[in-house]
């Protein structure tokens, strides 16, 4: 098979279901006939999309949630592996700090983004840090449950090739549970998105969440509104899809 | 024989029930009314608490539900008719009919804009031109309180980036100006400044309505709601302003029909007392002793559009005029 | 060319706690592998055999005796061994080349180096064309000739193998049985391997050790009288199967009576040979 054919095959039931789904929305749109301000058809939702775009709208506010969802993601996926592995290879750190991680993550974030924009001000550091927060859970356990499922047999190999532990972490233990951590990270960037909109929502000067609140409550701009919905569910979709890419790069060719 | 009988019965029920809604009995039933008040119980609602408590809006045929949640979407669910009768203040109504959701204004509550900015009384700052260069805390970049800084500064030839703003997402800006930790702050005149001098800092006040008469919270109705329920909007009007008017006179009585209705607001009857007293205040300028209470002012609406036509990001069609923004002829 | 080096054991025990029993594994264990040669250790399973090549790799250390490899005893992780486990252990995220290299990169050596010693390894068991393929795209018998190239990387002194060849099928094991010969012709490594099959241990060895069942103790050490270099033909001569008889007597515990049997039977044998009947020909209906 080509590799035309092949895209095409792959890409066939994403474009028939975005096509089905626009055609439902605008459907209702059409019979119930509702207005723009209520429930704007999807031919709306693009122009006023494209027009955020060309004026430089969108772009102010993305920016700003895009660095919040970088830097939350690289700093709660940094600790989260690091956390994950000493809770995989220690079961002491496992019963002394499994506690306060399930109960941090069983914490709404919306209860807590208030409270850590109380403490830390309306800046970019409270944003990082929930986002930080969403999306070190998923990673930490991935990373946990990967290097516990590391082949035994590989680590006796590595003892009998005199491998340092730092050898044995890097050679053996990162790359095998490779796979595990990735799928961790998939889920992870999308909650960072989650995570970012959520801490503007707690107090912002810029960024899509806030976006989102000025289309509704000052402008009254619904469409706009919509434009910035589909925005973030597209920048959601960009990074699960950078995963994906990036574990097809570091893993695909030896599976 | 007997088998038909059941559907008959059930038939017949059902007939019985549809009528009886669709017929006015002899005594018709009172015209229910969702009336979206935007905020949290307060005595800044006397008004309303009085008419309820006193059976106005009773003897006017109305059986009325108050909604206390601060809900964004008020205006949008005024529109669509899923709330009838709302407040709303014309930094709100100008852009949402911009935005083509029906909505008319049709009685002036605040002739006054109750957003202002507050000032230490020993800061020095007693105009608008003096904030330039300094802090100032309000809870966000949006809402009335937005804009009215926005007018405010314009005054002045200035914009707000020449401020050093502070963003108080939890509405803490007043406490941040006593404080100290901003040498302004955004608030509402009938809260913020009245509190503030009861505890014993005392600030001056700076406000829009000799600059831009942004018009103050009012009755807001969406245009399906004018429609099929007229008549009950006029006599809510009505009673309403009854109310204010009796209120006016006799602020103590306003403050003992809110106390019946919310009665938290009975365990510190002085402060309630001197915030109703500046709310009173709001509900009277020149122009409502001229055209009386809950009177519209055309060209302070006029020249608000002209305003926020011209703000950035405004979103303001040019087609829009007044006509589509108030509705006066729900005044007695 | 490898320095050659001989093992000798020492009474060794060693016995492991699992549910708070202590299980003995190994019971005084004592045999010499001469340098340069070919053993094998044979036994039922239980036997120990698979810890026997872990104390002598240095994995583990033995409870009782003492195991020296030319004089010197075995260092933790002892480097003058190369271990081929019985499944091929690569690196799946590796090449063939990069996965022989490992142990060189574990220990510091320079790129280009690495690479021309895996490379020279790989074209030794003729897997020159496949540097760059990942274990995924190899069968079963590639990986595990990968997995010698890796044992022998750092150029051992011994080459340790745990039933190597126990995953493949019959045929590609007596090819493997060649190719090993050949490849000990050519390094002339020292060759210690453990198996189950009793042709593998005696087409391959100069002595056969062979373990009792748990505690594992060494029944009997059988030589091996075949010449080298060992061809197809060795497989059906009447030596291999005299040999083969007398391992399998000491599996079962039936050496005396096989002494007593072999006595009788050994002129009808040569006899058989000489008039070119085949090895499992036995004319007492024994078996073989």
């Amino acid at each position: 098979m080509t590799n035309l054919k092949r895209l095409t095959n792959a890409l066939l039931p994403i474009v028939a279901a975005a096509v089905v789904f626009l055609a439902g929305w605008k459907a209702l749109v059409v019979i119930a006939n509702y207005p723009d301000w209520f429930l704007p058809a999807p031919e709306v939702v693009a122009q006023r999309f494209a027009r955020a775009w060309l004026d430089g709208t969108m772009w102010r506010h993305a920016s700003a949630t895009l660095v919040e969802i970088g830097l939350g993601f690289v700093v709660g996926a940094g600790l989260a592996v690091g956390v994950g592995y000493l809770l995989a290879r220690s079961r002491l750190a496992e019963r002394l700090l499994s506690p306060y991680i399930v109960a941090a993550q069983a914490t709404p974030v919306l209860v807590l983004a208030p409270l850590l924009v109380f403490w830390l001000g309306t800046g970019l550091l409270p944003k990082v840090v929930i986002c930080a927060l969403i999306v070190f859970f998923p990673v930490a356990v991935a990373t946990m449950v990967g290097i516990r499922s590391v082949d035994a047999r590989l680590l006796e190999l590595g003892q009998a090739l005199r491998a340092t532990r730092s050898q044995v972490v890097r050679h053996l233990e990162l790359p095998a549970a490779l796979p595990q951590i990735l799928g961790g990270m998939r889920v992870g960037v999308t909650l960072a998105v989650i995570g970012a909109i959520v801490g503007e929502w707690a107090g912002a000067d810029r960024g899509l969440g806030v976006l989102i609140n000025l289309a509704r409550g000052s402008l009254f701009d619904i469409p706009l509104m919509f434009a910035t919905l589909a925005t973030i569910a597209g920048i959601a979709l960009l990074l699960y899809l950078v995963v994906v890419l990036v574990e097809r790069a570091l893993v695909g060719a030896w599976r | 024989m007997f088998r038909l009988l059941r559907p008959l019965v059930v038939l017949s029920l059902l007939v019985g029930t549809v009528a009886c809604q669709a017929l006015p009995g002899p005594s018709a039933a009172p015209v229910r009314l969702t009336v979206g008040l935007g905020f949290l119980p307060s005595v800044q609602f006397a008004q309303f608490y009085r008419a309820q408590q006193q059976g106005y809006y009773r003897a006017a045929g109305l059986d009325v539900t108050f909604q206390h949640e601060i809900d964004p979407n008020l205006i949008t669910l005024l529109g669509q008719a899923a709330v009838d009768i709302g407040m709303a203040d014309g930094t709100s109504v100008i852009p949402a009919a911009g935005q083509g959701i029906p909505i008319r204004y049709i009685a002036t509550v605040y002739a006054r804009f109750p957003s202002i900015v507050m000032t230490a009384a020993d800061s020095g700052i007693s105009a608008p031109a003096d904030l330039g260069g300094r802090s100032l805390g309000i809870p966000g970049r949006f809402g009335s309180s937005w804009i009215m800084l926005q007018a405010l500064l314009a005054s002045a030839g200035l914009n707000p980036d020449d401020l050093d703003i502070r963003l108080y997402p939890d509405f803490g800006q007043a406490v941040g100006l006593q404080q100290g930790q901003v040498e302004a702050a955004t608030g509402f005149r009938n809260n913020e400044p009245v509190q503030l001098g009861l505890a014993g800092f005392d600030v001056t006040v700076l406000d829009v309505d000799a600059i831009t008469p942004l018009p103050g919270p009012g009755l807001t109705v969406g245009e399906s709601t004018l429609a099929s329920k007229r008549d009950a909007v006029r006599a809510f009007v009505a009673a309403t302003l009854r109310a204010m008017d009796e209120i006016s006179a006799d602020p103590e009585a306003g403050l003992e029909d809110a106390i019946a209705v919310v009665p938290e607001l009975g365990s510190d009857r002085a402060t309630q007392l001197a915030i109703l007293e500046a709310t009173i205040e709001m509900w009277r300028t020149p122009y409502t002793q001229a055209h009386g209470l809950g009177a519209i002012d055309r060209d302070a609406w006029s020249r608000s559009l002209e305003f926020m036509r011209g703000l950035p990001d405004s979103n303001i069609p040019s087609e829009l005029t007044v006509d589509r923004l108030v509705a006066e002829d729900l005044l007695p | 060319m490898v320095t050659l080096a001989s093992i000798r054991l020492d009474k060794v025990s060693r016995s492991f706690t699992v549910a708070g029993a202590t299980l003995p594994v190994l019971a005084a264990v004592s045999f010499d592998v001469p340098s340069g040669g070919v053993t094998a250790v044979l036994g039922p399973n239980g036997s120990g055999k698979s810890t026997l090549l872990r104390l002598i790799a240095g994995l583990i250390a033995p409870d009782d005796g003492a195991i020296t490899i030319d004089g010197v005893p075995v260092a933790d992780a002892d480097q003058r061994v190369g271990l081929v486990f019985q499944e091929p252990r690569l690196l799946p995220w590796r090449t063939a080349a990069d996965n022989v290299a490992f142990p060189l990169e574990l220990a510091g050596v320079g790129k280009l180096e690495r690479r021309e010693r895996a490379r020279a390894l790989l074209d030794l068991v003729g897997l020159a064309g496949f540097a760059r393929a990942y274990p995924h795209q190899l069968s079963g018998g590639m990986r595990q000739r990968v997995a010698i190239c890796r044992a022998l990387a750092r150029d051992p002194q011994i080459l340790l193998l745990d039933e190597p060849f126990s995953a493949l099928d019959a045929l590609t094991r007596e090819r493997f049985n060649a190719e090993l010969l050949e490849l000990w012709q050519r390094t002339g490594v020292t060759i210690l391997i453990v198996t189950h099959s009793i042709a593998e241990a005696i087409f391959l060895s100069d002595e056969v050790v062979v373990l009792t069942d748990r505690p594992g103790r060494v029944a009997a050490r059988v030589e091996v009288p075949l010449g080298r270099p060992r061809t197809a033909a060795a497989l059906d001569s009447a030596a291999f199967s005299r040999a083969a008889a007398t391992i399998r007597s000491h599996l079962s515990g039936r050496a005396d009576d096989l002494a007593a049997h072999e006595a009788a039977a050994a002129p009808i044998h040569d006899v058989l040979e000489r008039a070119g009947a085949p090895a499992w020909f036995d004319p007492f209906g024994g078996g073989v």
